[in-house]
């Protein structure tokens, strides 16, 4: 599987390319990808911040800025653990959209905050259930803040993040029951 | 027991790390700050639950937070320790009078219960602790042999510091509607409302006929509150991350003009941040 990182070099931060390839082509073997897919992950440097966002899904093209991928202790480094709960939630999104059993999701700019922590706790449990270290409580709280601090809430967590095989109506009609 | 005990020796265990002050403030990457970058995106902006990553930005700071609490409880308590019993006038070796010694043993009991507030809340929020990194610049300004700067710039500076994150914290608490968090700052603001007032009254006690005294530790609060500005992180402009808490630092004895005063500081500390900022664009670009 191709998989490129821009820049090959960073100037501004400490990360290594071919660690955050290495980790890729783990992830895409793990979630199960097609073995041909192209991945690239484009990393902003410039910026301390940590938004990343699926830009493409054929070829998968994911843009990052550089604060996900840093070790919250060390400034400017790489923390492996982040960069794996970053890129394998979003491919697992990818997956979701490739898979034509999944639906019709709206676009990543058009979903809403609760559509979002909806999804991630859908893409993050199973990321922990591959293997992956993830923190369940910081996931919970991310769901009540676009959910609401009550029992349903946090029941329509559980059925999310313990879930496999939704589809896009499923984890719609999850985060509209929860916050109904 | 020794006095005035050096940050370097403070206790924490295998999961804290600390990084310095300087580290963040000379990261190359603040020229985003100034200058949108690639993502257009100026700042991370206020802190308020419609913010795309407000949960793990609130988890953060709540880490900062705990951490502040750990050295506020340390701080006050080497101030009940390291100066003798006296006047406090500033004549002859440190001295402060037994009541500062009292209300910096009942801070301690505060920040003792803030500390386990904060632990809970952590948990709440599911932050590991020592998940995040420490700065210990709370405990460095409590290190300074004038007591009466001391809790200036502890007091005053960084316990002020306390009240506009908490108010801000207690905000983002109600418009979620997370009542635990709402709650937790809402008590917590209003025992540091009560610590900066400390702050405030024995500055003007000790230093009544001391001026020259005074105008040094008002210049140290100047340099702590201008550091954690954090070249706009607290301040009043509208993206601000967390908003200069007029109303509670009145009650905890801030006049006006000191806070107009606090609010030109932060839009200089924004101000040099991102003259930094344009100084570095030139290797960003390349």
């Amino acid at each position: 599987m191709p998989v490129e990182i821009r820049p090959e070099t960073f100037s501004l931060v400490h990360f290594d390319a071919n660690e955050i390839r290495a980790i890729v082509e783990k992830l895409v073997v793990l979630i199960g990808l097609p073995a041909a897919a192209s991945v690239t992950i484009e990393v902003d440097e410039s910026t301390p911040l940590a938004h990343a966002v699926v830009t493409s899904t054929d070829p998968i093209v994911i843009a990052v800025e550089s604060g996900a991928f840093e070790d919250p202790k060390v400034v400017r480094h790489l923390n492996a653990i982040a960069a794996t709960d970053v890129l394998g939630k979003l491919l697992l999104s990818v997956k979701d959209r490739l898979d034509p059993a999944f639906g019709e999701a709206p676009a990543d700019a058009d979903l809403t905050l609760p559509e979002v922590a909806a999804w991630e706790t859908y893409c993050v449990g199973r990321l922990g259930r591959l293997g992956h270290r993830v923190q369940r409580q910081r996931r919970l709280y991310q769901f009540r803040n676009r959910h609401g601090f009550t029992d349903a809430a946090d029941a329509a967590f559980d059925a999310l993040w313990t879930a496999d095989g939704l589809t896009w109506a499923d984890i719609s009609a999850i985060s509209n029951q929860a916050t109904a | 027991m020794r006095k005035s005990f050096p940050v370097e020796d403070l206790a924490r265990d295998e999961r804290f790390v600390h990084v310095a002050l300087a580290d963040r403030i000379n990261d190359p990457r603040n020229a985003q700050a100034a200058d949108s970058g690639s993502s257009g995106r100026r700042g991370a902006g206020r802190l308020t639950p419609e913010r795309p990553d407000a949960p793990d930005a609130a988890r953060a700071l709540m880490h900062g937070i705990f951490v502040g609490e750990i050295q506020a409880l340390e701080g006050a308590g080497r101030t009940c320790w390291d100066f003798e019993v006296g006047s406090g006038n500033g004549e002859g070796i440190p001295e402060v009078p037994f009541e500062l010694k009292l209300d910096m043993a009942r801070q301690c009991w505060d920040e003792a219960r803030h500390c386990e507030i904060s632990i809970k809340l952590s948990g709440h929020m599911g932050t590991d602790l020592g998940e995040f990194s420490e700065n210990t610049f709370l405990y460095e300004a409590a290190c300074n042999p004038d007591p009466v700067l001391r809790l200036t710039g502890v007091n005053r500076a960084l316990e002020g510091l306390a009240i506009d994150v908490f108010n801000t914290m207690r905000e983002f608490g109600e418009i979620a509607g997370d009542p635990v968090l709402e709650f937790c700052e809402d008590w917590m603001l209003a025992d540091e409302v009560t610590h900066v007032k400390m702050g405030s009254d024995w500055l003007r006690k000790l230093t009544a006929d001391d001026k020259p005294r005074q105008e040094r530790a008002l210049e140290f609060q100047r340099v702590v509150d201008k550091l954690f500005s954090l070249g706009g992180f607290r301040g009043e402009e509208d993206d601000s991350p967390v908003r200069l808490a007029r109303r509670f630092r009145e009650l905890a004895g801030f006049k006006d003009d000191e806070m107009d005063t606090l609010a030109q500081i932060a839009k200089e500390a924004r101000e040099e941040m991102e003259a930094i900022a344009e100084a570095n664009r030139p290797a960003i670009a390349h």
